[in-house]
């Protein structure tokens, strides 16, 4: 036998166990904040044969065991259930943290899941404030896991494909874009009764590090999304996506100038006492960011959304050649301006009911995470997208525009404003260090 | 021969048998009719009788006495209507203020009212109790339920129809349900003010049956005393279906991706038979016939199939795929399925498989509320109001 037999045939006999033995360890998945939304993306994990639910957290026991059941469902496991988050963290050891919480508690979930050596996969908005999104990005750097945030508009298929007729030149030269969210609705809004919070929920865990308030069912389940102790309102929910798309576009880093408006003219002035409350966020908005090459606007009504205009959702991109709509289930549309231009367009490929690309985005995570590489919605990217929509609620509370300089990322030559991008938590809990 | 004429004298009894739907889910509570010699199928257009317009919501259609009455909202109010069952004719209405409640869907009442002698009782989405004469529509009594009880109102408030149990209106309001008198209204007991489920309370014996937010639970109808809870937790605490009983059997179910359970009462507490993912009620319970169980399984944001279940074992014998979240009722061994769009199909109700022989689009969506039929006139209702009635009577009475 010679020498170059010998070690092929080695290598052969000795990693035919190997791989047999090498079958991928499944990556041990926890999940924080087990409802509607949580179980979406935990269902792509479990979809994806990799992942090994191990543990469950949410502060009402009952939505983690509804929860539990349902994984059980699919996959057969019994995942621990845990109302403490640091508890899950510090016993169950997770590869994966996913953390779909309302967006008060993003920034401290993420950290520690990052501290508890987990890579992150955290629903949008980044933070709730600017200063806490710079210190997950922190946090992220440091600890050297993938983060990747739920922006899956990064990585649907006609957004994707959207993207690329608009970077080709097709639409010519864009000079401004109009990114809009709109809604039938109808006002004013009653108050909600307050009222005890379930038996099997911790309220002043669900609260944190946001100032606590009583229990109503407008904050739970969802409604907190128009809250702005929790959230930032549909500017924050919704805008973050497409404000994203436009930086994915532009490859700008920052706006130089932000300015909103808007209010509660249909809502009506937001109720908070002992008795009931509404919710506060505006019922419309329009923010007006100023780019090195161009002018985007953003507007949401939660009234008056119909047929008249032809699409209710998504973004206008205004070029020399025409206007390039890429919306939701809508797909994208092209509609040229040039004499003998055709109109084009891509149907939307999503998963529904929700209508969503969580599949896509999660098989990216776990490339990202194989490959040691930057997921497509990073929290590097993600960071700046999120930092838009806060900033326009910065500017909405001041009643001003505000000057953002994009390298030190400041306000420039305002204090109030500048307050306003951290803001006090209630103790325990302490806001996290940039 | 003694057996043979038993025979023919029941078949005779049977023949056009007619009977009043006095109460959610008809006269035996379970979604069947005894009624026979109602057509099943018809020649050219859809055999109209009449139709109204009742206002946004989910509200059956209940009928006794030759009255037919429903709910439906507009405005900022709801209205309970009465109508002459055969015409249409509006007998009366009666409208108070009420929000429209749109949360997750566009809003509108979802309750059933229920007939009882000369009494039209209704509990709305958000507690309002009302008692009518049933021939005026005059108000005999009034009061919020909710309110006087302290019971918190669940996220798509009370849908619950009240149960008649002797002297007494037994309603899901509350942790383990609430009693009124039935003649003043006056509260007899009540439970822990929380949130309740969305069923209709089922009588069993001395018992009545429904879901609450985290179980499906048994009371004494007179006292309150609670003889049995079994867990039974649905996400959003949506514990809507009614429970089906057959003999110290009882099938619950519930939508959301829970399933259904088959319990087995006598004991202490109910023990479970079987389980299965196979049919999620989330909205309208399943009907039980000749040992199957006929259903819709899963949500409205589902087109969800339409299914056939073995009682016994959990089984399943078919699957109508694209069904959607409407309703069936049987009658006479026939299916009367209306879909979440609309589409009324009627068919033998068989183990073997689902063969409609009759199809016809009643209205568009959404059809979330089960059809009902009561002395041959078939009452739709959809959630834009929509009401039509279709004469299935053989011959003009």
């Amino acid at each position: 036998m010679n020498r170059r037999h010998f070690i092929r045939t080695a290598t052969l006999a000795g990693a035919a166990p190997f791989i047999r033995a090498a079958e991928p360890r499944k990556l041990r998945t926890a999940l924080i904040g087990s409802g509607w939304w949580g179980k979406n993306i935990l269902k792509e994990a479990m979809t994806s044969g990799r992942c090994a639910v191990v543990a469950l957290a949410d502060v009402d026991v009952n939505i983690a065991e509804i929860a539990g059941e349902q994984v059980n469902d699919i996959s057969g496991e019994t995942p621990k259930l845990y109302r403490d988050y640091r508890e899950l963290l510090a016993k169950e050891k997770p590869d994966i943290v996913i953390i779909a919480t309302p967006d008060h508690w993003h920034a401290l979930n993420t950290i520690d899941a990052l501290k508890a050596g987990a890579h992150v996969f955290v629903e949008k908005p980044t933070g709730h404030t600017v200063n806490e999104s710079r210190a997950m990005l922190k946090a992220a750097r440091e600890s050297g896991r993938v983060v990747q945030v739920g922006l899956h508009r990064r990585i649907g298929p006609h957004h994707v494909s959207g993207m690329k007729f608009l970077k080709s030149g097709a639409v010519g030269e864009v000079g401004m874009v109009r990114l809009f969210a709109h809604s039938a609705g109808g006002g004013p809004e009653k108050p909600t009764p307050n009222e005890p919070a379930p038996d099997s929920m911790d309220w002043n865990s669900w609260c944190g590090p946001a100032p606590l308030r009583p229990f109503s069912k407008k904050l739970h389940p969802g409604g907190w999304r128009n809250t702005l102790d929790f959230a930032n309102g549909t500017l924050g929910d919704w805008g973050v996506h497409w404000l994203d798309q436009v930086l994915w576009w532009s490859g700008e880093q920052y706006p130089k100038r932000v300015f909103c408006t808007g209010g509660r003219p249909v809502l009506g002035a937001p109720v908070l006492n002992d008795k009931e409350q509404t919710s506060d966020a505006p019922d419309h908005q329009v923010a007006t960011y100023e780019f090195e090459k161009f002018t985007c606007v953003w507007e949401h009504r939660r009234f008056g959304g119909n047929d008249s205009e032809k699409h209710k959702i998504g973004s206008y991109y205004y070029g020399t050649k025409g206007v390039l709509h890429i919306g939701w289930r809508d797909g994208w549309t092209f509609y040229p301006s040039t004499k003998g231009g055709k109109m084009e367009h891509a149907d939307a490929q999503l998963v529904e009911p929700d209508g969503h690309n969580i599949a896509l985005l999660w098989a990216d995570f776990l490339a990202a995470i194989d490959q040691r590489r930057a997921p497509v919605a990073s929290i590097e990217l993600a960071h700046r997208s999120s930092v838009l929509p806060l900033l326009g609620m910065i500017s909405w509370r001041t009643g001003r525009s505000l000057a953002w300089d994009a390298a030190s990322e400041t306000i420039v030559g305002d204090a109030e404003a500048s307050a306003l991008l951290a803001r006090p938590y209630r103790g325990p809990w302490v806001y996290p260090a940039v | 021969m003694a057996t043979s004429r038993l025979i023919l004298l029941a078949l005779l009894t049977a023949t056009a048998f007619a009977d009043d739907w006095p109460h959610f889910r008809g006269p035996t509570r379970n979604g069947v009719s005894a009624e026979k010699g109602w057509k099943s199928e018809w020649p050219g257009d859809v055999p109209v009788a009449w139709k109204a317009e009742v206002g946004l919501g989910f509200s059956s259609v209940v009928v006794a006495k030759g009255r037919a009455a429903t709910v439906g909202h507009a405005d900022g109010k709801d209205t309970v209507f009465c109508f002459d069952a055969a015409t249409g004719k509006e007998l009366w209405k009666h409208s108070y203020p009420a929000e429209l409640g749109d949360k997750f869907y566009e809003g509108g009442t979802t309750g059933t009212p229920t007939f009882e002698g000369e009494r039209l009782y209704w509990l709305s989405r958000w507690g309002d109790l009302f008692c009518f004469d049933a021939a005026s529509g005059k108000v005999v009594w009034e009061k919020n339920i909710a309110k006087e009880t302290g019971a918190t109102i669940a996220t798509w408030g009370f849908t619950g129809a009240p149960l008649v149990s002797g002297d007494l209106l037994v309603l899901n309001v509350g942790d383990a349900g609430t009693a009124v008198e039935k003649a003043t209204g006056k509260l007899v007991w009540k439970s822990a003010a929380k949130d309740s489920g969305y069923s209709t309370p089922l009588p069993l014996g001395d018992l009545a049956l429904f879901g609450n937010t985290e179980n499906y639970l048994a009371v004494n109808a007179k006292t309150g005393a609670e003889a049995w809870r079994f867990r039974w937790l649905t996400q959003y605490g949506v514990n809507a279906a009614d429970p089906i009983v057959s003999g110290d059997r009882v099938f619950i179910s519930s939508g959301y991706g829970k399933g259904g359970a088959l319990l087995k009462l006598g004991g202490a507490a109910p023990e479970q038979v079987w389980k299965t993912k196979k049919l999620r009620t989330q909205l309208n319970a399943a009907v039980l016939h000749d040992g199957h169980l006929y259903g819709v399984d899963g949500d409205t944001t589902e087109k969800a199939p339409l299914k056939c279940l073995d009682f016994a074992t959990g089984d399943e014998k078919w699957s109508e795929p694209g069904f959607g979240s409407g309703g069936v009722i049987i009658a006479d061994g026939k299916l009367i399925a209306l879909s979440g769009v609309g589409e009324l199909t009627i068919a033998p109700a068989a183990p073997a498989g689902f063969k409609p022989t009759t199809r016809t689009q009643v209205f568009g969506p959404k059809a979330w509320t089960a059809p009902v039929l009561a002395n041959g006139l078939l009452y739709c209702r959809n959630n834009r109001g929509e009401l039509v009635v279709l004469d299935l009577r053989a011959r003009k009475l």
